[in-house]
């Protein structure tokens, strides 16, 4: 990884900013404490840029954040190789710990320290929020790899790209074909935080409004992070439902899922997850795991855009991974999509570069894509797929049974609440 | 609809997890009555059980009853551990104040937590039942999950066993008499200390049992020992602490109460059980089997080691050094761009400055009342909430939202400290952590609060007066007068403590410290005199919170969070307890350290960056050590120091009193 020497010229104007100065002063951090610092100094303008990966390595969601952050090096090897991007790209790492006060703290480092000027990174959503107001306030493009639905709603701002699936999207595409193959009696369990809650009114709204017949037995809430589900699961079986849609994720979904399994419940009812084709899921689950449904973000079968080459690439540079997930897809996409923005504006400028990327055509791993320029959220294809028994070993695979493309899965821009 | 074959249902479900609960809480039961050890790492010992299990399982390949033999073999190997741990890290402690031993046990749960993580990684495992006992079964034509009734039937096995084994064998009857009188059993020429180890190792077999029957119904994943062990806390404090009795009915009685309310009362959901455990708290402390079998009747109770008093400097030496050190960190910013970059002022430093702040706080009460807060997380949160939303619904001046939240921080301290203040020790402790998580579960049910997400849009609090955004303004270049804004608050409130402290207040409530008997019998309001400490004390929590709240760019829950109170306790005992600026110290070490680590792990290659990433248990292992050889805290090491290896180092140092400069006691 070279980096540049002390001056710099800038190709556009002659006007230099502290950041300019900051960088070219050549900032050393505190003596001997700083151990990776060849990336600063130098820096900024001409022919370099660095991307700041700021993962979940510790705290609640530390088993999916590396995943994340070897796609995103991936895509960055991949670019600094190729003849097509015509800069160089230094990286920087930090650690959201899972939290949104740590998190921000990383970012500042990131960005005062390492002269990061892009960032990508955090799955939890009100890390993914704090983020955002951070990519605002301090003038970076930022990456989120969290599902939540205010991130390019509610919440959005110019700076914010993303390439992660959000909740609405994979409703858009799954609720109704629900409704069509599994069953019309329908029972809701969530978990009870702002996915679960989303998964509920987006699914719902989108069975309501479906011509298919709909009717809702019951919902039932659990508290995020319980750790007992039967009272659920039990009152579950003991209703006239013939399709469960689970609205949660992670341990929560990996306990639900083993104690549903002990009591029998998919033999009864058909349970569908808004996630549960995940690496990590079906790892956890084991065989309690098959003939579970799932909305797929991502499947390394998948024969779109850049995918065969980010699985060849992915599997011999990280082998200990197994196959590339969603997280490492997000990873993957969200630096390339994002450097082919930079390659149009013909600036690592982000207040330049936002305005180009915005509605630009890209490719990504899933296909043709774009982030749409009303609220920049890849519109991402979305699939229905069955965890299966598989040839050999435990974890189940994922069969994906129907395809939904980008443009019929996302929601209009009329209806997210993001106004750019 | 309630359905007779429903409420079996739910039933069932309950005892099944309280069965659970009774094997952790049986565990952590006894090694309080007998050896007066809050064991805050059994939730680790319980995860330990589980990952080894896991380990067994996968070694054993496909054998056939590989998943048996882990349930045997892992409990043992884990009792063994355990009964080391007792052997090199408790067992120095005897004596002490039994509060040292949370904080011990806390050390460890951070060293164990991170072992777990080096040697089996980030991601969850899968531990599946054996086939034989998967699936459910239908009985008399009501169908359930064949391994709940596996659960209930072993836990109750293992429980009534071990309730045999401590009442009719001699080895139960020696442990019994020594949690009585542990002087006469010696003297009848009994080694105790031995038996005592096998206590804990039994503990943690129980707890190592818990968490492999359990980790084959839910998850062995990171995180599932810090998911339990608050639980396990409710049942033991409910059931009585030292009381086996308790535990059992404790242990079935919440897991009942837990399972009901989420089918019948939602909305109750995670708060009833912290309703339970505060009003346990404040009707009958000892719980529903008060007068446990083998409480430690003796009362051996220690004194909290405080960091103050003699020192190797005079006082005006200090007075300067104490200038020095704020002039120092008025004129970090100064450096920005030509050291460092601005996240060391801006972020680092300034961060270190809300926690020592927070520190500050507790100290007014642990160090000089003598009153130690599990739950002072909760103070810090209010005053990081009511200082959000004010600046969301009310004005964006922050100053006003400051204001706001330290006097709801006020109000929350008076409220908690006038219902528990009544209660001491041990019993103490536990009623803030109750309470501090019913907060913690009541944020996220409410929209106003952000619910699970928090709120860190649209929050952009102002100056007021035109000055512009708070974090935003800068003085010169990157300079922030944010950075100023916090350190004067900093400075301010530690000599507005100081002033407290010399002042009549502050000598009452070192001798209510010393001995709240004896200042009693003198005349002072001991309980008032608390009181009004704790508020001081929440107020100043409140203030940290609502600073911290800027560069997290608003709050969530995670403000809430337990493990926060964990790491301000560590901190304050750190700097040395008593002093209030040795906390404030061991802020900055605890988190200077942090960061030296992560910066090191990540330019260090190979198996040592990667332990060295594992800055968590680093730090547990520092907290551990200090807690057994240096309890006094760093402020105590200038002197300890001189006086090993100092001039004529048989002088010895002097006796941690008060502190001696201040000669004038009043009354």
């Amino acid at each position: 990884m070279s980096s540049d020497g002390g001056t710099d010229g800038r190709a556009t104007d002659g006007r230099v900013d502290r950041r300019d100065v900051l960088k070219a002063a050549g900032v050393a951090g505190v003596a001997g404490l700083s151990g990776c610092l060849s990336d600063i100094g130098g820096g900024g303008g001409g022919g370099t840029l660095t991307y700041g990966l700021l993962n979940p390595i510790s705290g609640s969601y530390s088993s999916l954040g590396p995943f994340q952050r070897h796609g995103a090096e991936l895509a960055i090897q991949h670019l600094n190789e190729s003849d097509d991007f015509e800069y160089e790209i230094e990286i920087a790492r930090g650690d959201t710990e899972t939290g949104a006060s740590t998190a921000t703290q990383a970012a500042s480092q990131l960005v005062e320290q390492d002269g990061a000027n892009y960032i990508m990174g955090a799955i939890s959503s009100s890390v993914g929020l704090a983020l955002n107001s951070f990519a605002a306030e301090n003038e970076v493009i930022y990456n989120p790899g969290a599902a939540a639905i205010p991130i390019t709603g509610a919440s959005c701002n110019e700076y914010v790209f993303r390439s992660e699936t959000n909740t609405a999207q994979i409703a858009e595409g799954a609720a109704v074909w629900t409704l069509e193959n599994l069953g019309s009696d329908v029972w809701f369990h969530i978990a009870d935080y702002a996915y679960g809650q989303s998964v509920l009114r987006e699914w719902r709204s989108r069975m309501e409004d479906a011509d298919a017949e709909f009717n809702e037995v019951g919902v039932s809430r659990a508290d995020l992070g319980a750790q007992n589900y039967e009272s659920y699961i039990s009152e579950i079986q003991n209703s006239d439902a013939d399709v469960l849609v689970v609205g949660s994720t992670g341990g929560d979904f990996v306990r639900f899922g083993n104690q549903a399994a002990s009591a029998g419940l998919g033999e009864d009812i058909d349970i569908m997850n808004t996630t549960a084709s995940f690496q990590s899921l079906r790892a956890g689950l084991g065989t309690a795991g098959y003939g579970i449904y799932s909305g797929v973000r991502y499947n390394a079968s998948l024969t779109t855009g850049w995918n065969e080459q980010f699985v060849d690439a992915y599997t011999s540079e990280y082998p200990d991974d197994g196959a590339p997930g969603n997280f490492a897809r997000v990873g993957y996409d969200s630096v390339r999509m994002t450097a082919m923005g930079i390659q149009e504006a013909g600036t690592t400028d982000p207040t330049e570069v936002k305005d180009a990327l915005a509605g630009l055509e890209t490719n990504s791993v899933l296909g043709d894509n774009m982030y749409r320029e009303c609220d920049q959220q890849a519109m991402n294809p979305v699939w229905v797929g069955q965890n299966v028994e598989p040839d050999e070993g435990e974890v189940a695979d994922v069969e994906l049974i129907e395809k939904f493309s980008g443009g019929d899965a996302i929601p209009s821009c009329e209806s997210t609440e993001c106004s750019l | 609809m309630v359905t007779g074959g429903t409420l079996l249902t739910q039933l069932l479900n309950g005892v099944s997890v309280g069965m659970v609960y009774v094997l952790l809480a049986a565990g952590l039961s006894i090694i309080f009555g007998v050896m007066d050890v809050i064991n805050f790492a059994h939730g680790e010992f319980y995860a330990l059980g589980a990952y080894l299990a896991v380990g067994i399982a996968a070694a054993l390949g496909g054998v056939t009853g590989g998943f048996w033999i882990a349930l045997v073999a892992a409990p043992l190997i884990v009792g063994v551990l355990g009964g080391l741990t007792e052997r090199v890290t408790i067992r120095p402690l005897y004596g002490r104040n039994p509060l040292y031993h949370i904080l011990l046990t806390f050390g460890l749960v951070l060293v164990i937590a991170d072992g777990i993580e080096i040697i089996w990684g980030t991601q969850p495992k899968n531990f599946a039942p054996p086939a034989l006992l998967s699936g459910p079964i239908t009985i008399a034509g009501f169908q359930y999950s064949l391994y709940n009734y596996f659960v209930i039937a072993v836990g109750g096995l293992i429980a009534l066993g071990t309730w045999l084994a401590l009442t009719e064998t001699r080895v139960g009857i020696i442990i019994r008499g020594g949690a009585q009188d542990r002087g006469m059993v010696r003297n009848l020429g009994i080694d105790i200390d031995r038996y005592y180890t096998l206590v804990f190792a039994f503990g943690c077999v129980l707890a190592a049992f818990a968490g492999i029957v359990l980790g084959a119904k839910q998850e062995v994943a990171l995180g599932m020992g810090n998911a339990i062990i608050i639980p396990a806390f409710v049942v033991v404090v409910l059931g009585g602490l030292g009381s086996f009795r308790g535990a059992v009915v404790g242990g079935l009685a919440i897991g009942i109460v837990q399972t009901l309310t989420q089918t019948y009362v939602p909305a109750l959901t995670g708060v009833i059980v912290y309703l339970l455990m505060v009003g346990i708290l404040l009707v009958k402390p000892q719980g529903l089997f008060g007068n446990p079998e083998w409480q430690n009747q003796g009362g051996e109770e220690g004194d909290l080691l405080t960091g103050g008093g003699g020192g190797i400097l005079d006082s005006s030496t200090r007075r300067y050094l104490a200038a020095a050190v704020v002039g120092v960190l008025a004129l970090v910013p100064l450096g920005i761009g030509v050291v460092y970059s601005s996240y060391l002022p801006n972020s680092l430093v300034l961060n270190v400055l809300v926690w020592a702040l927070f520190a500050l706080s507790l100290d007014f009460v642990m160090g000089y009342a003598g009153l130690v807060s599990l739950g002072h997380v909760l103070f810090y949160g209010v005053g990081a909430y009511v200082t959000v939303m004010m600046t969301l619904y009310v004005t964006p001046v922050f100053w006003v939202g400051l204001l706001g939240g330290v006097a709801l921080a006020l109000a929350v301290a008076w409220f908690v400290g006038y219902l528990s203040i009544r209660v001491s020790g041990v019993y103490f402790a536990m009623i803030t952590l109750g309470f501090a998580q019913l907060a913690y579960n009541l944020v996220t049910k409410f929209d106003v609060t952000g619910g699970s997400d928090g709120l860190y849009t649209g929050y952009d609090a102002t100056y007021g007066f035109g000055l512009g955004e708070v974090g935003q303004v800068s003085l010169l270049g990157d300079i922030q007068l944010f950075y100023y804004v916090v350190l004067a608050l900093v400075v301010g409130s530690y000599l507005v403590a100081r002033q407290m402290m010399r002042a009549p207040f502050g000598s009452v409530l070192q001798a209510i410290r010393e001995s709240e008997d004896r200042a009693e019998f003198l005349g002072y309001d001991t309980v008032a005199y608390k009181r009004r400490a704790f508020m001081v004390s929440g107020g100043l929590a409140g203030l940290a919170g609502g600073l911290a709240t800027i560069n997290s760019f608003g709050v969530g829950p995670s403000f809430l969070f337990w493990l926060k109170s964990g790491e301000v306790i560590v901190m304050t005992l750190l700097g040395g307890m008593g002093t209030l600026y040795g906390p404030m110290l061991g802020a900055g070490a605890f988190l200077g350290l942090k960061e030296i680590l992560l910066t090191f792990g990540e330019s260090t290659p190979g198996l040592l960056g990667e332990v060295l990433s594992q800055w968590q248990g680093i730090l547990g292992l520092i907290f551990v050590v200090f807690v057994i050889y240096v309890p006094e805290g760093l402020v105590s090491l200038p002197e300890t120091l001189q006086a090993r290896f100092g001039a004529g180092g048989g002088g010895g140092g002097s006796e941690p009193a008060t502190e001696p400069t201040d000669p004038e006691v009043s009354d």
